[in-house]
């Protein structure tokens, strides 16, 4: 078969045809032919006239201009049609609106129990596979991950979070005077206004940035005030502690979004092994997923599932690969299956 | 010879193309090989359209979304690096489209606003000859003369103007990826870029 490239150019070809002033109607049956060829010389052919007919609105353009003077892009005189330069930009980012009604739900809760801990010193937690996003008095919005708890403390001098466990995303408010710190265990990570994402791997953490920058910082001990600096993360970037020392490395956009998906519910997966995959899912379901074949973990796979459907997970991979899965009560085994 | 069934390719036209930005989204986040997209979004369309010369589906892009995710499914069980999204079920699937889609009909305004962009966004050659066919009207054998070109070359230029328009306002309207949005400054690389018009 033909690549759909290959399709396109002839699609084209036709439509510029088309287009001259020389078309007749033998020519109209040699198109009408080779429409009827294949779906696909169809659909191509259909999907360029529509775009074709469309650039017909572009005669909006000329209104005003001398003939023959093509303009510059950014010389385009939309006014008359917009009263308005003519500004194009990308759409906002748009919540869905089931994530909406999700945050508003679990925020209603998690006030609603805080509510008499407030002003001393509220914790906030979420079990496995939970998800919650809190705002602050102070304007910050902080969303918690799967297995995640947090202590927090604002005064008119301070904003301190304790992250115990877990991962979490802050959107900090701009204060100038009241730096950010996030203490996780041995590790503080002060921030102005800016967003980032962190995680705690028992003694070390790993901090995403997406915009600002934050400082790392490793206290002397765990009740000091000493610390010594460690790095200072900007955004776009994914610092990993291990012990005291610390790897900073530049994330692209496309992975961030996909470290970040769990804000919506989401695990998104490209070309990861299943290992990384199931570590993954495990983090959100309590009924485990367990490997017990090296072949069946390193098989790599790319998707995106919601974290918490690791049983709609498990039929997706007995449908698509060799696999074949154990389910017990408390956990799920998977061994590869015999190539029929 | 089969006939040229209008009302079918304006239905193809209204209910399908118009979402090929979320389309062309889903596929490159559950697919890995980029450079398949094309011909996965052309089989998927083939289906859809074969599908539809029997019976148009009610509720055409969920039709859609649920014949791409077939194909990759079909593909995925052939291939040895596997590609599978996991929704559940149906329900799950409407929430990712949802998701995927911010709702793509425009106002005539947002409409002309789009057509601007992605015109602004043509190689320099292939924009005037488009604007001379397009704004001013003018026969491809008159932009020709007036240019002093072959009406091979006005052809020529034309086909690419309309691969890349469709590229533009198709597969990336809603959301211009970055390399579509530098590619303004700088006119002759966009000749160059993997969206393999030339």
């Amino acid at each position: 078969m033909e690549s759909s490239e290959q399709t396109e150019r002839r699609a084209a070809e036709w439509l510029s045809r088309r287009d001259s002033d020389t078309w007749d109607d033998r020519d109209q049956v040699e198109l009408d032919r080779w429409l009827s060829e294949s779906t696909a010389n169809m659909v191509a052919y259909i999907r360029l006239e529509t775009v074709w007919r469309r650039a017909d609105r572009l005669q909006a353009l000329g209104a005003g201009l001398p003939s023959g003077k093509v303009p510059k892009p950014e010389e385009f005189n939309l006014s008359p049609f917009f009263g308005e330069p003519v500004e194009i930009a990308s759409p906002p980012y748009r919540v869905s609106p089931a994530w909406a009604t999700a945050v508003s739900v679990c925020l209603v809760l998690l006030v609603a129990s805080a509510w008499y801990l407030w002003p001393s010193s509220p914790d906030y937690h979420t079990s496995v596979g939970g998800l919650a996003s809190i705002d602050m008095p102070d304007g910050s919005v902080v969303t918690l991950n799967t297995d995640s708890a947090i202590r927090v403390e604002l005064t008119p001098q301070r904003r301190q979070v304790r992250l115990d466990q877990g991962e979490v995303f802050f959107k900090v408010a701009k204060d100038s005077q009241r730096p950010f710190v996030v203490l996780a265990g041995d590790k503080r990570v002060t921030a102005v206004g800016t967003q980032f994402s962190l995680r705690r791997l028992d003694k070390d953490i790993r901090v995403l940035v997406t915009e600002g920058a934050v400082r790392i910082e490793q206290a002397a001990s765990l009740t000091s005030r000493q610390s010594k600096p460690l790095s200072l993360v900007s955004a776009g970037k994914l610092a990993s502690t291990q012990g005291d020392a610390i790897l900073v490395q530049p994330e692209p956009p496309a992975k961030v979004e996909e470290s970040l998906s769990w804000r919506s519910g989401y695990l998104i997966f490209r070309e990861d092994t299943l290992s990384r995959a199931v570590a993954e899912f495990n983090r959100y379901n309590s009924r485990k997923i367990v490997i017990q074949d090296p072949a069946v973990g390193s098989i790599r796979l790319s998707g995106k599932f919601r974290a918490t459907e690791n049983e709609a997970f498990v039929r997706l991979l007995e449908g698509g690969f060799p696999i074949r899965a154990q389910r017990n009560v408390e956990n799920i085994i998977l061994t590869s299956s015999p190539v029929p | 010879m089969q006939r040229v069934d209008t009302a079918l390719n304006t239905w193809f036209a209204e209910e399908i193309l118009v979402h090929e930005a979320a389309l062309v989204r889903y596929l490159s986040r559950t697919w890995p090989q980029r450079s398949d997209i094309p011909d996965l979004r052309q089989e998927i369309y083939v289906r859809i359209y074969e599908a539809a010369k029997h019976k148009r589906p009610t509720s055409p892009k969920a039709f859609l979304f649920a014949t791409a995710r077939h194909l990759l499914i079909d593909r995925a069980r052939r291939g040895r690096i596997v590609s599978i999204e996991a929704v559940g079920d149906l329900e799950d699937l409407n929430v990712l489209i949802d998701e995927f889609s911010p709702e793509r009909r425009l106002n005539a305004r947002q409409e002309l606003k789009q057509l601007v962009n992605a015109f602004g966004h043509l190689p320099p050659k292939c924009r005037e000859i488009v604007w001379l066919r397009k704004v001013e009207g003018l026969a491809q054998s008159d932009v020709a003369q007036r240019l002093n070109i072959s009406v091979r070359t006005v052809e020529f230029q034309l086909q690419k103007g309309m691969r890349i328009l469709a590229q533009t306002l198709l597969a990336k309207a809603v959301m211009p990826s970055a390399r579509t949005r530098t590619a303004t400054g700088d006119a002759s690389q966009k000749e160059e870029s993997d969206d393999g018009i030339q």
